[in-house]
C-alpha cells in the first residue's frame, strides 16, 4: 500500500461489496397482504355456504375470484422485484398447493363427492401445513412454522371434532394463521421498506 | 516478495462495483430495482451497466410485462468470475490492515 487514502479507499470498496450484497438478498417482496386476502376469501365462502343453503357455487367462485385476484396483483409486483432463488422456491411451493386444492376439490365438487366437511377441512388444512411449514424452514421464521403446527394440529382435530367444534376451530385457525399471521407479516415488510436504500 | 495484483478497472468503479454486488445475490433484476438500490440517475446507471455489458459481466434481456417494457439484468459466468478475483485481489492488497 502506498498511503492511508489508498487503503481507506480499498476498505470502503470491500465495505460496499458486502453491504451491496447483503441488499441484494434482502427479502423485500411482499406477500402478507395474500395471507389476509385469503383468509378473508376463506371466511366469505364458509359465509356463502353456510347462510346461501349450502350453495354448490360458494367455493368455486370465490376461490376462483380469489385466485384471480391473487394473480393480477402479484404480477404488478413480480415486475419490478429482483428474481431470487429463495423467492423462487417458495413461490413455487404456495403455487403448487394452489394447483393441487384447486384440481382436488373442483373435482371432488363436480362429481358430489364433497360431502363431508370433516374430510374436507382435514385436507385443507394439512395441504396448508405443508405449505406453511416448508415456506417457513427454507426462510427459518419461526412465525410461519407456529402456523403450520396450528394447520396440523386443526388435521387431526377435523378427524375427531364433533358437530360446530370443528367450525369455531377452523374459523379460528383461519383468523390466527391468515389474518393475523398477514397483517404481521405486513408490518415487518413496511419495517424492512423504511430502511431505504444503499445509496453506491 | 510476491507481485501485488492489479485491480481490474471495469468493476473498480464505485457504481459498477454496486452493480455487480447486487446482481451476485439475486437471479435477475429489473432496471428501476437497480436504480433503487443504488440511487443513481438513469443516464448514468444506464452507461455503467453497457459498459458491463460490453465487458460480458452482466447480459441484457427485454421483455413487456402488462404491455410495459422491461429491462433485466444478469450476472454472466464472467462477471461472477471476475467479480471474485476483485476481491481476492482486494484483500491481498489490503494485507494485515484487514484485521
Amino acid at each position: 500500500m502506498t498511503g492511508n487514502a489508498e487503503e481507506l479507499e480499498l476498505k470502503d470498496r470491500l465495505s460496499l461489496i458486502e453491504t451491496m450484497i447483503a441488499e441484494g438478498r434482502r427479502t423485500t417482496a411482499s406477500w402478507g397482504w395474500v395471507f389476509v386476502l385469503w383468509g378473508l376469501a376463506y371466511y366469505i365462502a364458509i359465509a356463502w355456504d353456510n347462510w346461501g343453503g349450502h350453495s354448490p357455487w360458494a367455493w368455486p367462485v370465490t376461490m376462483t375470484a380469489t385466485f384471480a385476484l391473487t394473480a393480477a396483483l402479484s404480477m404488478r409486483q413480480v415486475a419490478i422485484r429482483p428474481r431470487t432463488t429463495i423467492s423462487r422456491a417458495i413461490a413455487s411451493v404456495w403455487i403448487a398447493m394452489g394447483i393441487s386444492m384447486f384440481v382436488l376439490f373442483m373435482s371432488l365438487g363436480i362429481s358430489g363427492r364433497l360431502a363431508d366437511e370433516h374430510g374436507f377441512v382435514a385436507v385443507v388444512a394439512a395441504m396448508l401445513g405443508t405449505a406453511n411449514a416448508t415456506s417457513g424452514m427454507i426462510l427459518k421464521w419461526k412465525m410461519q412454522l407456529a402456523c403450520a403446527l396450528v394447520w396440523w394440529t386443526l388435521t387431526g382435530y377435523a378427524c375427531f371434532a364433533q358437530g360446530k367444534q370443528l367450525t369455531f376451530a377452523y374459523l379460528a385457525a383461519i383468523f390466527f394463521c391468515q389474518i393475523v399471521f398477514g397483517i404481521y407479516g405486513m408490518i415487518m415488510e413496511a419495517r424492512m421498506r423504511t430502511q431505504g436504500a444503499v445509496h453506491a | 516478495m510476491p507481485e501485488l495484483p492489479e485491480l481490474n478497472p471495469v468493476i473498480h468503479g464505485k457504481l459498477r462495483l454496486a452493480l455487480l454486488s447486487l446482481l451476485i445475490g439475486v437471479e435477475e433484476a429489473e432496471f428501476t430495482w437497480l436504480r433503487s438500490k443504488t440511487g443513481s440517475t438513469d443516464g448514468n446507471l444506464g452507461a455503467q451497466l453497457t459498459k458491463l455489458e460490453e465487458a460480458g459481466y452482466v447480459a441484457v434481456k427485454k421483455k413487456f410485462v402488462q404491455r410495459k417494457p422491461q429491462t433485466l439484468y444478469r450476472m454472466t459466468e464472467a462477471g461472477r468470475q471476475a467479480l471474485t478475483e476483485y476481491v481476492q485481489a482486494l484483500k491481498q492488497l489490503l494485507g494485515g490492515s484487514m484485521d
